[in-house]
C-alpha cells in the first residue's frame, strides 16, 4: 500500500520547533502529510470539525497557552471518535514521574525534544515506523508505549 | 520527706505521754496501797496492846477480888468483900470491852469463852468458900480443897491470860513482820518507776527540742522559698492569687498588681477590681470561663488580654486550682502569667518560617522554571548549530568551524549543567510518596541506563540481592544511576571499571557512620570501584552543589550528581558517606532506615 | 438501436472495488481516485483472491507481487515468534529464505523497502509485543517470559524491551495497571 500516506499533526507555540519538525520530514522523505497548529484551541478546534481528517500520529507539545497538551489528551482520550490517534507528547522536559503520568493519561510515545536535528530527524523517524508496524499489523494499539 | 519525720516524732511523743501517764498512775496505786498498810498495822498494834492491857486488867482485878477474899477469910470482916465486889463488876466491864476488840480470829473467841468460864468457875468458888466462911468451918476438909480449886483456877486463868497474850504477840509480830517485807520492796519501786518516768521525760525533752530545731530550719527555708518565690514570680512574670470561697475574700501576690501595671496593694483584691483589667473583647468569654470555674472548682489554661491603665496591652496566662485543708476550708489557688513577649516571640518565628517557606517555595520553584525554560532556547541553539554544520559547513572557513565547534561544546556543557540542575530541584520537592519497592529492580532500571557506558568501557558491575524497602522509587533510581554514571564517569583510562554493590542490613551500633540516628536497623548498600578515587579530605565537599574535583576538560561532570544523591538520601532519613584513595577507587555507602 | 452511454470510469470502477470486497468480507475505505485503504490486516490467502477477482476487470493492484511476499515474510515471523517450538534451534534468516525460497538478502531488501523497517527490527517488535501481552495476560515472570522466547538472560530481553520501546518492563506493567484501575473507576 505504498500509496497510502501518513497524516501527521503538530500542535506547538514555538515557531522554530513547528520549522524544525516539518524541515525533518521534508527531509524525511517519508511519505507523510504534516500538518501544524499553533495552539490547543486551534487542533481541538480542527479536530472537532466536520471535515476533519483524523491523523495518525498526533505531536502534541506540553506547554501551549490557552489549551496545553495534557489538556488536549483528555479532551482527545474522552472522545470515541478520535480513539484511534496514537498521541506523541513532544515537550522539552519532565521528571519520570510527570513522564508516567501522561503514560497513564493514555498517551502512546513521549518524546524529549532532541537538541540537534539529526536526532530530531531519527525519532520522528522512529515513531512513524513504528506507528506503522501497529498501523498495519494489527498489534494491540493499548499496549503501543514508547519512550524517546 | 520532713512532713514524714514529724509524723513520726508526733506518734513517739504521744507514746511516751501515754506511758508517763501509766506510770505515774501505778505510782499512786503503789503509794495509796503503801499508806493504807501501814494505817493497818498501826491499828493492828493498838488493837494487840488494847487487848494485852484488859487482859492485864482482868488479872488485876482477879488478884484483887482474890485478895479482898482472902482478907475478908482472915479477918471475917466484911469491909474487904467490898474490892471483892467492885472487882467482879470491872472484871465483867473489861471482859465486854474484851469481847468487843480482841477480834482476831476464832482462836481468841474461843479463848475468851474459855476465860470467861474459868472466871465464873472462880467466882462460884468464892462465894462458896464464903458460906464456908459464915459457917466457921474455915478449916475443915471441903474448905481447904474449895481453896485449892480456888488456887487452881486462878492459875489457869492466869495461864490463858498468858496463852492469849503470847498469841496476840505472836499474831503481832506475824503482821509486823510481813508489814517489814513489804516496806523493804515498794521504795525501791517506787524508785525505779520514777527513774524510768524520768528517762522518758528527758527522752521526750531531747526529741522536742530536735523537732523544733528541725522546724526552726524548716521554717527559716520556707522564708528562704517565700522570697524565692517572690523573685521568681517577678522574673517569670507571674502573678499568684487566692479566692477563699468560704470568706469570700481574695489576696493577690505584689507581683499581681505589677503585672497588672499597678503598684502592689494599690487596690482592694476583689474580682470585679480585677476584671476591669481585663480587655474588653476577652472580657465576657473570661467571665464564662471564671464561671465555669466556680462550677467545677477547677480552672484549665485560660488565655486572656489584659489592658493597663496606660493602654499597654498585655497576653496572660492563667491556671487555677481547689485547695481544702484540714479544716474543711475551700479556697482556689491561681496564677497569672504575662505571656506577651512569648506570643511575640511565637508570631514573629511565625512571620519568619512563612517567610521562609515562601523563600524555599519561590526558590525551588525558581530554579525549576529557569532551569526547565532554560532548556528551550539552548535546545534550539543547538538544533540551529546542528543545522549549521550540516547545511553550511561548507561556506565556513576553518576559524569559523572551529568557533562553531566551540559553540557546540559549550552548549554542550550548558546543557549538562542545566539537565542536572532540573534534576536537583525536582529532587527538592517535597510531597513525595513512599512505595515498598523491590531495590533490585531499580539497580536493574539503572543499570540499563548505562548500558551503553558499560559495553562501551567493557564494566564489569556485580551486585549482592538487595532488600524492598519503603522508597520514592524514582529518587532511588536516580540515585542509583547517579553512583553507577559516578563510578563509570571517574574510572581509569588503562583498566576497565569494576564496580561492586554489596548489601547488609545493620544496626546502628555496629557503625560509627550511623551516631545520633532516630532507627535502630538499617539497610547498608555500598558501591565500591577501582577508579581514580579521590582524597580523603575531600569526602565532605564531593556532596556540594558544584563541587567537582577534577578537571573539566578531562572529565565531564557537573557536580551535581553527588549532591542529588545526598538530597536523595536525605529524603530518605538516611546517611551517605563517601571514601576514596586516589588511583585505587572510592566506596560510597548508603544507610536506608529499615 | 444505438444506445449514448456517458459512463464514467471511476464510478465503475469504485462500484467494481465495493462489490468485490464486500464479497471477500474486507473492511476498507476508500481515499481517493486508485487509493483503497484497506482497514484491517488482510491474509496472503484472501488478498492473493482479491487481486485475481479484480484482474478480471482490468483492475491491478500496484506492485502486488511485493506486497505478497512481504506479507507472507510477516506472516512467517508472527507464526516464528508466537508459535515457540519453532524457532529452537533455528536462525530467523534461515529459517526465512528455507520457508519462502528466496535468499535472504533478497527478503531483506524487500521488507525494507515496503515496510519502513527491517525484518530484524520487525522480529524484536514481534518479540517485545508477546512480551508486553504475557505480562499483562499471565502470570509469569519476565525471567519465565526470557525463557520462553528464547533469550539468553532475563537481562537480555530487559534490555532489548528497553531499547525499544524506551520505557522498563516494570514501568510498562506499573502504566497499564494504572490506566486499567482509572478506567475502572471511571466506569
Amino acid at each position: 500500500m505504498p500509496n497510502d500516506y501518513i497524516n501527521i499533526i503538530l500542535a506547538d507555540d514555538d515557531e522554530d520547533d513547528r520549522l524544525f519538525f516539518t524541515d525533518a520530514f521534508d527531509e524525511l522523505k517519508m511519505n507523510t502529510k504534516v500538518s501544524t497548529f499553533n495552539d490547543g484551541v486551534e487542533l481541538m478546534a480542527y479536530l472537532n470539525s466536520d471535515d476533519a481528517i483524523l491523523p495518525n500520529v498526533l505531536f502534541l507539545d506540553l506547554n501551549m497557552p490557552l489549551k496545553n497538551g495534557i489538556e488536549c489528551l483528555n479532551e482527545i482520550k474522552a472522545n470515541n471518535k478520535m480513539s484511534d490517534i496514537a498521541i506523541a507528547i513532544y515537550s522539552t522536559s519532565a521528571s519520570e514521574e510527570d513522564i508516567e503520568e501522561t503514560f497513564v493519561l493514555g498517551a502512546n510515545i513521549y518524546i524529549k525534544k532532541p537538541s540537534s536535528f539529526k536526532q530530531l530527524k531519527k525519532v520522528l523517524s522512529e515513531v512513524v515506523s513504528m506507528n506503522w508496524q501497529y498501523h498495519t499489523n494489527g498489534l494491540n494499539k493499548d499496549n503501543f508505549l514508547m519512550r524517546l | 520527706m520532713i512532713r514524714k519525720v514529724f509524723a513520726k516524732s508526733a506518734f513517739f511523743l504521744r507514746i511516751i505521754f501515754v506511758v508517763g501517764l501509766f506510770l505515774i498512775l501505778i505510782i499512786g496505786g503503789f503509794t495509796y496501797r503503801h499508806i493504807y498498810n501501814l494505817t493497818d498495822s498501826t491499828k493492828q498494834v493498838v488493837s494487840t496492846y488494847k487487848v494485852n492491857v484488859e487482859l492485864e486488867k482482868v488479872i488485876s482485878y482477879l488478884k484483887d477480888a482474890e485478895n479482898g477474899h482472902r482478907n475478908y477469910i482472915l479477918t471475917k470482916d466484911t469491909t474487904y468483900l467490898e474490892p471483892y465486889l467492885s472487882a467482879r463488876e470491872k472484871v465483867n466491864e473489861s471482859f465486854a470491852e474484851l469481847k468487843e476488840i480482841a477480834n482476831h480470829g476464832e482462836n481468841q473467841e474461843e479463848n475468851l469463852k474459855v476465860l470467861s468460864k474459868y472466871i465464873d468457875a472462880l467466882f462460884t468458888n468464892f462465894s462458896e468458900t464464903s458460906t464456908f466462911i459464915s459457917g466457921d468451918e474455915t478449916l475443915s476438909e471441903a474448905f481447904k480443897t474449895n481453896f485449892f480449886e480456888e488456887k487452881i483456877i486462878m492459875d489457869s486463868i492466869r495461864q490463858k491470860v498468858n496463852e492469849m497474850i503470847d498469841f496476840e504477840n505472836s499474831l503481832l509480830k506475824k503482821h509486823q513482820e510481813q508489814y517489814q517485807s513489804n516496806l523493804k520492796f515498794t521504795p525501791l519501786f517506787l524508785y525505779l518507776v520514777l527513774l524510768i518516768t524520768l528517762v522518758l521525760i528527758i527522752i521526750s525533752y531531747y526529741k522536742i527540742n530536735v523537732d523544733f530545731k528541725n522546724i526552726r530550719l524548716i521554717n527559716s527555708q520556707l522564708l528562704i522559698f517565700k522570697e524565692a518565690a517572690v523573685q521568681l514570680e517577678i522574673i517569670g512574670k507571674h502573678g499568684n492569687w487566692v479566692w477563699h470561697i468560704d470568706k469570700e475574700k481574695y489576696t493577690f501576690s505584689d507581683n499581681l498588681y505589677r503585672v497588672l501595671g499597678e503598684k502592689p496593694g494599690s487596690f482592694v483584691p476583689t474580682f470585679e477590681n480585677f476584671i476591669s483589667f481585663v480587655h474588653p473583647e476577652d472580657k465576657e468569654k473570661f467571665a464564662k470561663d471564671v464561671e465555669d470555674m466556680m462550677k467545677n472548682e477547677d480552672l484549665p489554661f485560660i488565655y486572656y488580654r489584659i489592658v493597663q491603665k496606660d493602654g499597654t496591652i498585655k497576653h496572660i496566662k492563667g491556671y487555677g486550682k481547689l485547695l481544702i485543708n484540714n479544716e474543711g476550708e475551700k479556697r482556689i489557688v491561681g496564677n497569672i502569667t504575662d505571656i506577651s513577649d512569648e506570643i511575640e516571640r511565637f508570631l514573629e518565628i511565625e512571620e519568619r518560617n512563612l517567610e521562609l517557606e515562601k523563600n524555599n517555595a519561590e526558590l525551588s520553584e525558581f530554579n525549576y522554571v529557569a532551569s526547565h525554560d532554560l532548556q528551550e532556547p539552548l535546545r534550539k541553539i543547538q538544533t540551529f548549530i546542528s543545522r549549521l554544520e550540516e547545511k553550511e559547513a561548507k561556506n565556513l572557513s576553518s576559524f569559523g568551524s572551529q568557533y562553531l565547534e566551540r559553540i557546540k561544546v559549550s552548549a554542550t556543557r550548558m546543557r549538562l549543567l542545566i539537565d542536572d540542575l532540573l534534576q536537583f530541584s525536582r529532587t527538592n520537592k517535597p510531597d513525595k510518596e513512599f512505595v515498598l519497592t523491590n531495590l533490585n529492580e531499580l539497580l536493574e532500571n539503572a543499570k540499563q541506563d548505562v548500558t551503553e557506558t558499560i559495553l562501551e568501557k567493557k564494566a564489569i558491575i556485580t551486585n549482592d540481592v538487595l532488600p524492598t524497602v519503603l522508597v520514592i522509587p524514582f529518587q532511588v533510581h536516580q540515585l542509583f544511576l547517579n553512583l553507577l554514571s559516578n563510578s563509570l564517569k571517574y574510572s581509569k583510562t588503562a583498566e576497565a571499571p569494576v564496580i561492586k554493590i554489596e548489601y547488609s542490613l545493620i544496626n546502628s551500633k555496629d557503625d560509627h557512620n550511623l551516631i545520633n540516628v532516630s532507627k535502630s536497623n538499617y539497610h547498608k548498600i555500598t558501591f565500591s570501584d577501582n577508579g581514580i578515587g579521590f582524597e580523603q579530605q575531600y569526602a565532605e565537599q564531593i556532596f556540594e552543589l558544584f563541587n567537582r574535583l577534577h578537571n573539566k576538560q578531562e572529565y565531564s561532570g557537573t557536580g551535581v550528581g553527588l549532591s542529588i544523591c545526598k538530597k536523595i538520601i536525605d529524603n530518605h532519613n538516611g546517611v551517605i558517606t563517601a571514601q576514596g584513595e586516589p588511583q585505587v577507587g572510592s566506596i560510597f555507602k548508603i544507610y536506608l532506615p529499615e | 438501436m444505438k444506445l449514448f452511454i456517458k459512463f464514467d470510469f471511476n464510478t465503475i470502477c469504485k462500484k467494481v472495488l465495493e462489490t468485490k470486497l464486500e464479497e471477500l468480507d474486507i473492511k476498507y475505505k476508500i481515499l481517493a481516485f486508485g487509493e483503497v485503504e484497506l482497514l484491517e490486516r488482510v491474509p496472503s490467502e484472501t488478498y492473493e483472491t482479491l487481486n485475481n477477482a479484480l484482474n478480471e476487470y482490468g483492475i491491478e493492484i500496484v506492485e502486488n507481487q511485493k506486497s505478497i511476499l512481504v506479507q507472507k515474510i510477516k506472516d512467517a515471523i508472527i507464526e516464528m515468534v508466537f508459535n515457540e517450538e519453532a524457532t529452537v534451534n533455528v536462525k530467523s534468516s534461515v529459517y526465512l529464505s528455507e520457508k519462502l525460497e528466496h535468499s535472504y538478502g533478497y527478503l531483506s531488501n524487500l521488507f525494507s523497502e515496503v515496510t519502513y523497517t527491517s525484518i530484524e527490527n520487525f522480529i524484536i517488535i514481534q518479540k517485545i509485543e508477546y512480551t508486553k501481552q504475557l505480562l499483562l495476560t499471565t502470570d509469569l515472570s519476565l525471567t519465565e517470559i526470557a525463557f520462553k522466547l528464547n533469550y539468553s538472560s532475563v537481562a537480555h530481553l530487559s534490555t532489548q524491551f528497553k531499547n525499544a520501546t524506551g520505557i522498563t518492563p516494570s514501568a510498562f506493567q506499573r502504566i497499564i495497571s494504572k490506566r486499567r484501575s482509572i478506567a475502572q473507576q471511571k466506569n
